[in-house]
């Protein structure tokens, strides 16, 4: 399972590597605008082709690609409804508060669970190995806090049982 | 039911206040609480011993009950909570279901007294539970003759109503589960699932057996459609003679009474747990980012730092030795000047830095010129 794991995320990482080359590009139909190319997908010869890489059927990792933006969509693994409702929950909780994060998008793209758009502007304000390095740790994270949830409600309604039964013996 | 306590928290402090006045006062109070449950206390200055407490709770209905009034078994259960204290007084004031007159003069001084008073703020729950006491005393007293019982429906509040069903050698109990949020659906789900696990292990087999399921079991067959229909499921609990005998009793009943009340708390703070952990999780993760994007700031800085400071430190060790020799330096070209020009010229050398000067080439953007 591990395994399985470290090779996602490997592939993730070397195809961000390659794929986070950016650069500043102004807007080809409007003057003086400056828009991430990836979000408008108005000019073809602007984009790259979407690379999808899947683990296995739930959980799954879209980039897309522009000369001057780069997309990243995740579908987190949901194994039952807790972790289906604890997903939504905390990733809902992340995306409200985006602009922390900088590069979190508020919706995710449709069909999955976060998405994150990364700019040249990014680029140019970070290094490029350290956003990677968070984009793949985030995932890591986000699979062990859920997780770590799961098992704190359980845990938690456990307790609460063996009080309501204490009352009774 | 707000709190799971027997006595009402404010009906308790205003009977402490008028038991503990030191000049008798008037007092009319009409006390609001959770669930429908209304006090009226009043209290004369011309007779301070005496307060009147009347109480309205709504009752668990059971159609013939609620004509009727409250059941001799609830009166005597009322006056036994202190025969010398409490007295029920006969009509009930107008709106209220019974009125209590109590005489703080045969209250027993010192600890006592704060027993008493409390066990006197706990008439609500003791009314509730005195309804529900007098059905489960008679499990052991189930006739064969009377085959299959109806299952009674007892309702506390509006929407929450469970069901009291009656079986050879035992009582069940069942609860027909509904939330507004799908959320909550699933965090309850998943307590009455842990509920039935602990519940089937060998340490608690003298507690109730417990069981979870998601359609209606099989003795609430021909209820209406209404009550039976849910997004919780069903708990129910298996009742023996075990779980009511002696003290025994009033704690399952009060257990059985407040179970909505504490599955909807468990609820509750589970989803305030998830809120402060989420919050927790976020701070760290956006300090993640932050140190990536810092991180490379920082060591440069520090590196320009740590240059400019080796620098100093180079500097300050060769001051010493470099002053001494551009001082030797100064003093024997003046010396040599004195010797050389004996003619001096006052003026000149402010003159000479003045005008004579080669000016240092300097940009507002702070360029350095290339040679």
């Amino acid at each position: 399972m591990a395994n399985t794991l470290r090779l996602y995320l490997t592939c993730i990482r070397n195809t961000l590597e390659a794929a986070m080359c950016l650069q500043n590009f102004p807007c080809q139909e409007v003057e003086r605008h400056n828009k991430p190319e990836v979000e408008l997908k108005t000019s073809p010869e602007l984009l790259l082709n979407p690379v999808l890489i899947c683990r296995n059927e739930a959980e799954k990792c879209l980039i897309e690609t522009s000369i001057n933006s780069l997309r990243i969509s995740l579908k987190v693994k949901q194994a039952d409804e807790l972790e289906n409702i604890l997903t939504k929950k905390f990733l809902r909780f992340l995306s409200m508060r985006a602009e922390a994060f900088q590069v979190l998008r508020r919706k995710p793209v449709q069909g999955y669970d976060i998405s994150f758009l990364i700019t040249n502007y990014h680029c140019e304000e970070m290094q490029k190995q350290k956003l990677i390095d968070f984009i793949v740790q985030f995932m890591e994270d986000i699979d062990k806090e859920i997780s770590e949830l799961k098992m704190s409600v359980n845990t938690r309604g456990r307790l609460v049982a063996t009080e309501f039964l204490k009352q009774f013996v | 039911m707000a709190s799971f306590e027997r006595a009402s928290p404010a009906l308790k402090e205003i009977l402490l206040r008028i038991y503990r006045a030191e000049k008798p006062i008037e007092v009319d109070h009409h006390l609001y609480e959770f669930g429908s449950v209304e006090y009226h206390i009043k209290s004369s200055a011309s007779a301070p011993q005496l307060t009147y407490l009347s109480i309205s709770t709504p009752l668990l209905t059971q159609g013939v009950l609620l004509s009727y009034g409250l059941s001799p078994y609830t009166t005597q259960m009322v006056r036994e909570i202190s025969t010398d204290v409490l007295e029920i007084v006969e009509p009930a004031t107008e709106g209220y279901q019974l009125t209590l007159r109590l005489d703080f003069s045969k209250i027993p001084r010192g600890k006592d007294s704060l027993k008493v008073i409390t066990e006197v703020s706990s008439v609500q729950s003791i009314i509730l539970s005195s309804q529900l006491k007098e059905m489960l005393q008679s499990v052991n007293s189930w006739d064969a003759s009377q085959g299959m019982y109806k299952p009674i429906k007892l309702v506390y509040h509006p929407r929450e109503p469970f069901y009291v069903i009656r079986q050879p050698h035992k009582i069940v109990a069942v609860f027909p589960m509904r939330f507004k949020d799908y959320s909550d659906v699933i965090i309850a789900t998943s307590f009455f699932q842990e509920l039935m696990d602990v519940g089937s292990s060998e340490k608690w087999a003298k507690a109730p057996p417990c069981n979870w399921s998601p359609i209606p079991p099989a003795e609430l067959r021909g209820e209406p459609l209404e009550d039976l229909s849910t997004n919780g499921g069903f708990v129910s609990f298996d009742i023996s003679s075990r779980h009511v005998e002696g003290k025994r009793l009033d704690k399952t009943v009060w257990s059985l009474l407040n179970f909505y009340a504490y599955v909807k708390h468990h609820v509750k703070c589970t989803r305030g747990f998830i809120q402060r952990r989420m919050r927790r999780r976020l701070e760290s993760l956006v300090e993640v980012l932050q140190n990536s994007s810092l991180e490379d700031d920082r060591h440069i800085r520090k590196f320009q730092e740590n240059a400019g400071w080796q620098y100093m430190k180079k500097l300050v060790k060769l001051s010493s030795k470099s002053k001494i020799l551009k001082r030797s330096c100064r003093d024997f070209t003046r010396k040599i000047m004195r010797i050389r020009f004996r003619i001096k010229i006052h003026g000149f050398g402010r003159f000479r830095r003045r005008w004579l000067t080669m000016l240092k080439f300097s940009s507002s953007k702070g360029y350095t010129k290339l040679e």
